[in-house]
């Protein structure tokens, strides 16, 4: 009898998992259909590979994202695993809140295989790594060559003398533009673009710690661009453009020039036909030089996770080099592996425009200074209303630099002061 | 007979107790919480924040321009949509309210705008004023009420336009149903005694329809204010503020405070002295309200 | 001549209640090849369903419309339920402290909920109430209340209150005089009511976005902004979504507007 029960006892002990089962919270906030489907599906193979441990996946959507997992972290109800735009890493990193992965990479062997700039990129707070990036943004110049051609234009403009040059033939034809700008929401880049292309320098700060902003090169560059705007270059109500409306008015030719990162492709290739449109590097300013910014996007852990080691799994099941490869499939963000540069992914004929900006040492990619706590209010909020004045004819250039230099220079001092 | 005096005394309280725990659980509470964020610096995220800092926020807001503005566009965006809603509701209710064959389905048709979430509304109507993918502007153009056909919402002098037709387009069903419901409570026998006494239609809408209607009016006017005052979705989703703050309100810059800079406690601040406005505005419409219904 | 023009204002609010709608109709049908190109004409040159059975099959639309349904109508009933109570006791009642509860119903409504989302969240993420349906309903019926109550506070006042103390005098309770007599009088406010509770649940965004998020508790709305994503929007699904939201609330208003119509004749009070 007694061994019967004890043959029980292990037939129960057998049946039972040998721990308890494990959740993970992974939430992805960039999120579109497709790339949710790749990502249940990195993730379905990380669960097979670790019994007991089950994932849940929530994916915000990206208008509401931010108000979202700002309030959910607030309130206490904080994720293992999120996906980490730049935008956002000083925010939660410089508050603390964000596990730092300098341990994880040192004994991680893959993280021999990652591009320079992605180590780079992972540590734009305090010098250490709160996220592993998964891949870059660059933007480069999307033209129309169904309008170009009509304008007599051959090939895409080289420098920001022959795009303004372009923009003006093209302006000519009825209800044309040449330049889709986006005067609203998201605007910054473009403001930094051509403001460090006149300026010639991507510096944003002098070594002193104060603005570059109100120097006289960034001021020719944002007088630049609002001159475009008030010689009829760009269309009217462009004043208040975001996303979909700079989008929209290139699918339709009502301006022929935008501004863009590789993923807006994904959309594009749905609306037109792909002889009507080119991508080309972005055009160079007075010193021969282009500086097209440059964004990325990553995984980070919550330092409050209470199952790191497993997180960290996880994010090396969703960014080793072959879940990394899957997902920029769906996500057009160009590669944080060396290798992964000669992936027939790439290899097409409209990635050379940003091939051709890499390989180009006069490109200098620029990384716009998330890192500055602040940031988010300041492109979102603050440049949106005095850009919009400024191109309005409501304030000088000039007025508009300084406001974003004060701010700046505040935001950098806090930095300078700031915990880290 | 005293059991029978507590029970009566305690009657209206037991109407009203579910209702009231509810909202003092689940609205009050919270929002004594929200508004004490307003003497806090309180900052989102922040584990460094949450100082009491007494008045300082109320300080700043006096020489924030940002505040001045939107309070400026608050006031003209919800006397305009409010106005316009009620008048064009009222005309709808009245029109409604007469027999004619087809009725129940016009007014399920002019009805169906309410059913539209507020956002969905609002992108509907940012596309109808973008010339490239909406006809207004061409209209508008043609009508020689633009001088080029283009985005209104792009244009500083115009933009708070957009929003408000929008807003009237969602709004004007909420006035009509509950005017319509006011005035199927009227008994017609009292209209057919005027027009017996030869009162005129004009004379029976102001002597019979107005009067009865009052009550509804004064309250749907009011909360209708309140809301509209606090709603900015249409505002978030159609122009972000823009251009240049011109459409910014209230609700929309206290949104961009709390979820942009992160700045709960300023957003807060602000908040408060929306409340205390609205509070002051409800307190003249209850006056005026208890004038017209007390007899006498 | 009266009736050519009141004709004709009909029409002229049909047309602007309409257009709108048309539009999202028209965009939802237009293939994502013409969205752009064709943007201004009234109807494009090919029309296309796949927007629709795209919602249907490839989203979980079904399952949003299915949330926002439940939470809806137990939004409208509880809501509604609670108001006719308070309305009632408003339009009847001199009370201690009814200043009081009247005031702190209307502070609930004059300010932005954005500022209360945050403290909320804390108080129902404890409770097991973020991330389900029923957290949504307690939060709706709350908001809604002071609102609806206050107009059923204006139907009651409409009804004459010697009806239900003639009932009273023949040895009725007050709470049977109630629902046997005032209640069916009051249909249309009802009606009204109920109506304006379910669509403003329907509609709502702030709070079923901040305080759930996952699929399985989304709302319509909220699942609305998932064709938003940082690199495009899809138009077409989202109005294709959009339109068929419309049919429930359509019809619901079809419903409720028998009873809005019906109204109250001079024979009814009497009879």
């Amino acid at each position: 009898m007694p061994k019967r029960a004890a043959l029980l006892i292990l037939a129960l002990l057998a049946s039972t998992p040998a721990r308890a089962d494990t959740t993970l919270r992974l939430v992805e906030v960039l999120s579109s259909p497709e790339r949710t489907e790749t990502l249940k599906e990195l993730v379905a193979g990380y669960e097979a590979a670790h019994p007991g441990t089950h994932v849940e996946v929530t994916s915000l959507s990206w208008g509401s994202a931010f108000e979202k997992l700002a309030t959910m972290v607030a309130a206490g109800d904080i994720p293992d695993v999120v996906e980490m735009p730049d935008r956002w890493l000083s925010l939660y990193a410089g508050n603390g809140q964000l596990e730092d992965l300098s341990a994880y990479l040192a004994r991680w062997p893959d993280a021999q295989g990652l591009n320079e700039r992605a180590l780079a990129v992972a540590r734009t707070v305090g010098d250490r790594p709160y996220m592993l990036p998964y891949g870059f943004y660059l933007r480069a110049l999307y033209y129309n060559k169904a309008v170009f051609r009509q304008a007599g234009l051959n090939e895409p403009p080289r420098t920001l003398d022959e795009l303004r040059a372009d923009a003006a033939r093209i302006a000519q034809l009825p209800g044309k533009s040449g330049y889709c700008l986006r005067g609203g929401p998201g605007g910054l880049n473009g403001w930094v673009m051509f403001g460090a292309s006149i300026a010639g320098s991507n510096d944003f700060f002098h070594e002193d710690g104060t603005s570059t902003l109100t120097d006289p090169g960034w001021v020719a560059g944002t007088t630049w661009l609002i001159d475009l705007y008030k010689d009829g270059l760009a269309p009217r109500d462009s004043v208040n453009w975001g996303f979909n409306e700079v989008v929209a008015g290139f699918y339709t030719g009502a301006c022929a020039m935008v501004d863009q990162d590789p993923d807006a492709l994904i959309a594009l290739k749905q609306r037109m036909k792909p002889e009507d449109f080119g991508v080309a590097p972005w055009p160079k300013g007075p010193n021969s030089k282009a500086y097209p910014t440059l964004g990325y996007a990553g995984w980070s852990i919550f330092k409050k996770s209470e199952h790191k080691e497993l997180a960290w799994d996880l994010v090396v099941a969703l960014n080793g080099p072959a879940g990394n490869l899957a997902w920029n499939k769906r996500t057009g963000a160009l590669p944080v592996y060396t290798a992964a540069a000669h992936d027939p992914q790439y290899s097409g004929t409209i990635y050379q425009g940003w091939f051709a900006e890499l390989a180009d040492p006069d490109v200098v990619p620029t990384l716009m200074p998330t890192g500055l706590p602040g940031f988010a209010y300041f492109a979102d909020s603050l440049v949106v209303r005095s850009s919009q004045q400024a191109l309005l004819g409501q304030i000088a250039p000039l007025t508009m630099n300084k406001q974003w230099a004060a701010y700046l220079n505040k935001s950098r001092r806090k930095q300078a002061e700031g915990v880290q | 007979m005293s059991r029978r005096r507590l029970a009566l005394a305690i009657e209206p309280y037991l109407y009203t107790a579910p209702s009231l725990l509810l909202i003092i659980a689940v609205m009050l509470v919270p929002l004594l919480t929200g508004l004490s964020y307003a003497f806090h610096d309180i900052i989102l995220l922040d584990p460094l924040s949450g100082d009491f800092i007494g008045l300082d926020h109320f300080r700043e807001l006096l020489d924030d321009d940002g505040f001045w503005t939107a309070l400026r566009n608050t006031v003209t965006w919800t006397a305009t949509s409010v106005a316009l809603q009620f008048g064009l509701g009222l005309a709808l209710a009245l029109l409604l309210n007469q027999a004619f064959p087809g009725r129940g389905l016009v007014q399920a048709l002019t009805f169906l705008p309410w059913a539209v979430p507020g956002f969905l509304s609002g992108l509907a109507w940012a596309w109808l004023f973008n010339p490239v993918i909406g006809t207004l502007p061409h209209w508008l153009h043609g009508l020689g009420l633009l001088a080029r056909p283009e985005n209104i919402l792009s244009d500083p002098h115009l933009a708070l336009w957009g929003p408000i037709v929008a807003n009237v387009w969602w709004g004007i069903p909420f006035f009509a149903i509950t005017l319509l419901a006011a005035l199927q409570s009227i008994p017609q026998d009292i209209y057919e005694a005027a027009s017996i006494d030869g009162a005129g239609p004009w004379l029976r809408f102001r002597r019979i329809t107005l009067p009865l209607l009052a009550p509804t009016i004064a309250i749907t006017v009011m909360l209708r204010t309140v809301w509209v005052a606090n709603f900015a979705e249409l505002i978030v989703v159609m122009t972000k503020g823009g251009p240049a703050d011109a459409t910014q309100i209230l609700s929309s810059y206290i949104f961009s405070l709390a979820f942009q800079r992160l700045d709960f406690g300023y957003a807060s601040a602000v908040a408060a002295v929306l409340l205390v406005l609205l509070l002051a505005y409800a307190a003249a419409v209850m006056v005026l309200r208890h004038a017209l219904t007390e007899p006498g | 001549m009266v009736r050519l023009f009141r004709y004709l204002a009909l029409a002229t609010f049909l047309a602007f209640a309409l257009f709108p709608l048309f539009w999202m109709l028209k965009v939802s049908v237009t293939p994502d090849d013409l969205m752009y190109g064709e943007g201004v004409r009234l109807w494009p040159s090919r029309v296309t369903l796949v927007h629709y059975t795209d919602v249907l099959r490839r989203t979980q639309f079904p399952l949003f419309f299915r949330n926002s349904l439940i939470v809806s109508a137990a939004t409208a009933l509880l809501a509604t339920a609670a108001a006719s109570a308070t309305g009632y006791a408003f339009s009847r009642f001199r009370f201690r402290g009814k200043a009081w509860v009247v005031g702190v119903m209307l502070v609930t409504q004059m300010f932005p909920l954005v500022i209360i989302v945050a403290p909320i969240f804390r108080l129902l993420a404890p409770l097991g109430l973020t991330n389900s349906l029923a957290g949504l309903v307690l939060v709706y019926t709350a908001f809604n209340t002071p609102f609806a109550a206050f107009l059923m506070q204006s139907f009651f006042e409409a009804v004459p209150k010697d009806l239900e103390e003639a009932a009273m005098m023949d040895g009725a309770t007050r709470l049977g005089a109630v629902v046997r007599i005032i209640l069916p009088l009051t249909l249309p406010g009802l009606a009204a009511t109920g109506g304006f509770v379910f669509t403003a649940a329907w509609s709502e965004l702030l709070f079923t976005l901040m305080l759930n998020s996952s699929a399985a508790v989304s709302t319509f709305p909220a699942g609305l902004l998932g064709f938003v994503s940082k690199f495009s929007v899809d138009f077409g699904q989202m109005m294709a979504a959009g339109v068929l939201a419309l049919l429930p609330a359509g019809l619901f208003f079809f419903l409720i507007q028998r009873y809005l119509v019906q109204g109250l004749t001079a024979g009814a009070v009497k009879g």
